[in-house]
């Protein structure tokens, strides 16, 4: 008789990510603070432990000692079914990464077991799906003209053909969330730093390919950040700016791993920039924003790659605010909801844990709940609305900091 | 009844002595063959970010070196931090928990040191027998007699450490109901195997000394006590480690290695 096959394969695993498996002591502490399984009810199947737990006993009943000695178990499909909606019930935030007591980077390893299920045909998860097709028809998965981009900008805008720094506006800033975008360029422009704009030739950073696990899918992820650093450096940019914490992440982390190689340019995100001009006096405050303002850390700035301050500086240093910080702040922020594809595929689930993080923001009493990211902004947004709190406001700290310089965004388009 | 007994060497012993070394050497070997069966299944993964599956029983040593020398974003710190911080010192479960870390640490800290002073035993008894008539020529604590009861105090006190730490753990699995709701038959066989070899540990002496864990057994079980302790000692905690929850041992020192001590 033929020797059955394992249900499952190890591809898209670290031969590390499979010994992590092992190194999970199933203390709890990540479902604790897991914001998809609480928002979920406390769905276990979300628990992030319990998704270790149901790969180590898929990787045992495949290789492990029964397998070799008597043939590999077979998983139902159903089973692996349901584990690729529960792994998909994930915003990425990292928040069990952080908590992990066996240092476990759970964040890569929900990604590794998301690409491997979208090879063996069972993911991404309901509307993800639409991604690979959207950014290689669109570059964008908003399915706009690539154009729209940056031809929006009003004239007052100055955007350079090439200079040193260029702004990497990002998808939902140039398509969706423009205010922002108008923001950072009018802040350029009046501290009088040349910069510089892809435009049209921009395309999307990755993230959403990434997180979800389809990066691979026809080298998609790659071919991109490789047409995107090309296209930067085309530009003669040496400095990257972001407004948007996915790209910023995407481009620090994940192009160097796509490409093999480092980046020809410094990535840098906007607070970390104005942090850096106001330490050297070189912003003028016009107007005074008399409000209280909290802020939230996106995952994708903070956790994944450390920048807690800049913004937080930045906060501190317009006239008339008075910052408050919320409860859970820096490494224990509480995610928006809005990452790792949730908002795409689980509308519901990320509104819900954008809810109680607008909750949090409600609990210190403060005018505006900011942040340093388009995505968490709309995410946000969309939580303020579902509980009625419109009394408080959801803005970025770019567009803070204009309204503050004492520039002027009533003219954003929509 | 008087008898030459330490650690279940002595000439009334033989036949014990032959057995423990056998089942050692089959514990020790059944551990390999695990651990190599690990190493396989975790070599099932690639070396690198995006890679096929290298399917080399090298591959996961060479993922490992490879991240432990890896930039990292957040933190990079140095592998003797991460050694005496978070794998001897287990700072990341004190930062979460100070019970949970109390509980962990006295159970990893009893048990080590108890692992330790057994293996000392054992070697002073080895040395001991294979010295033969020289052996009166070796220093007078070199006398298992003697060596035994230089042991006795620091036995008594990583023994009652090691206890306090599975006392907690197993109040927390009954009692506290997250912990209790939460746990699986791959949790409680390890806690059940931990309290079984202690409690086994405490009796065995219990008996010899004629003290309280004794109660009251007569002397003669004494080295079968001892010797069933030695048993399931070896077996679960050697030859069993690779099968159960009893590889976090081996894996979480890995992981913190290879994540830098983690986020």
């Amino acid at each position: 008789m033929a020797k059955r096959e394992p249900s499952i394969n190890t591809e898209n695993f670290t031969a590390v990510q499979l010994m992590e498996l092992d190194s999970c002591s199933r203390c709890g502490e990540c479902v604790e603070w897991c914001p998809t399984y609480d928002a979920s009810g406390k769905d276990p199947g979300l628990a992030p432990r319990d998704k270790i737990l149901r790969w180590r006993e898929y990787m045992n009943k495949s290789y492990g000692l029964r397998a070799k000695l008597f043939g590999p178990k077979e998983i139902p499909e159903e089973d692996i079914e349901e584990f690729k909606d529960d792994v998909y019930g994930c915003t990425t935030c990292g928040m069990c990464a952080t908590v992990c007591e066996s240092a476990i980077n759970t964040v890569e390893l929900w990604e590794s077991m998301r690409a491997n299920l979208v090879k063996r045909g069972n993911g991404p998860y309901g509307k993800q799906g639409a991604f690979l097709k959207l950014i290689g028809e669109y570059k964008n998965p908003y399915m706009a003209d690539n154009k729209d981009r940056t031809n929006w900008f009003p004239e007052d805008v100055q955007i350079e053909d090439k200079a040193e720094v260029l702004y990497y506006g990002g998808c939902t800033a140039e398509l969706r969330q423009r205010k922002l975008a108008l923001a950072t360029a009018r802040v350029l422009n009046k501290l009088g730093i040349k910069f510089t704009m892809l435009g049209e030739d921009e395309i999307c950073c990755g993230s959403a390919l990434i997180r979800t696990g389809q990066y691979f899918v026809e080298d998609t992820a790659k071919v991109n950040a490789q047409k995107n650093i090309d296209n930067i450096v085309a530009k003669g940019a040496k400095i990257v700016l972001y407004a948007c914490a996915g790209c910023y992440r995407a481009s620090l982390v994940d192009w160097p791993r796509l490409t093999g190689k480092e980046l020809p340019f410094k990535v840098v995100h906007i607070t970390e920039f104005l942090q850096d001009l106001i330490e050297k006096g070189e912003i003028k405050w016009e107007k005074s924003i008399d409000k209280k303002v909290t802020y939230h850390d996106p995952c994708h700035l903070g956790r994944h790659v450390g920048v807690f301050e800049p913004p937080r500086a930045v906060l501190e240093a317009i006239p008339g605010i008075e910052f408050i910080e919320m409860d859970r702040i820096k490494e224990n922020q509480r995610c928006c909801g809005a990452g790792g594809g949730v908002k795409a595929g689980i509308p519901d689930l990320a509104l819900g844990v954008a809810s109680t993080r607008v909750e949090d923001a409600l609990a210190t009493n403060s005018d505006v709940l900011s942040s340093a990211c388009p995505f968490c902004k709309r995410n946000l947004s969309d939580g303020r609305d579902a509980i009625g709190a419109q009394e408080l406001e959801v803005e970025d700290v770019i567009v803070l900091t204009a309204e503050a310089m004492g520039i002027d965004l009533s003219d954003t388009p929509e | 009844m008087a008898m030459e007994y330490f650690a279940g060497i002595s000439d009334a012993l033989r036949l014990t002595f032959v057995q423990v070394m056998i089942l050692a050497t089959l514990s020790i070997g059944i551990f390999l063959i695990g651990m190599y069966i690990n190493l396989k299944k975790w070599g099932m993964g690639s070396t690198g970010y995006g890679d096929a599956p290298s399917k080399s029983v090298l591959a996961f040593p060479k993922t490992l070196m490879y991240q432990m020398n890896e930039h990292a974003h957040v933190h990079n710190q140095s592998v003797l931090e991460t050694f005496v911080l978070d794998i001897l010192f287990q700072r990341r479960i004190l930062r979460r928990s100070p019970l949970r870390w109390f509980m962990h640490f006295t159970i990893f800290f009893g048990w080590m040191a108890l692992f330790a002073l057994s293996l000392a035993m054992f070697l002073v008894e080895m040395i001991h027998m294979v010295a033969g008539e020289a052996a009166h020529s070796l220093p007078e604590f070199m006398n298992p007699a003697v060596f035994r009861e230089l042991l006795a105090v620091p036995n008594d006190i990583f023994s009652y450490i090691l206890l306090t730490g599975i006392i907690i753990a197993i109040y927390r699995r009954l009692f506290v109901t997250k912990v209790r709701e939460a746990t699986i038959a791959y949790d409680s066989i390890l806690l059940i195997g931990l309290t079984v070899i202690t409690i086994t540990g405490f009796i065995a002496d219990g008996i010899r000394t004629g003290r309280f864990w004794g109660f009251d057994m007569p002397y003669e079980w004494a080295p079968p006590a001892a010797l069933f302790h030695v048993i399931i000692s070896l077996l679960f905690c050697i030859a069993y480690i690779p099968f159960s929850k009893y590889i976090h041992m081996i894996a979480i020192p890995l992981a913190l290695l290879a994540n830098k001590g983690g986020e």
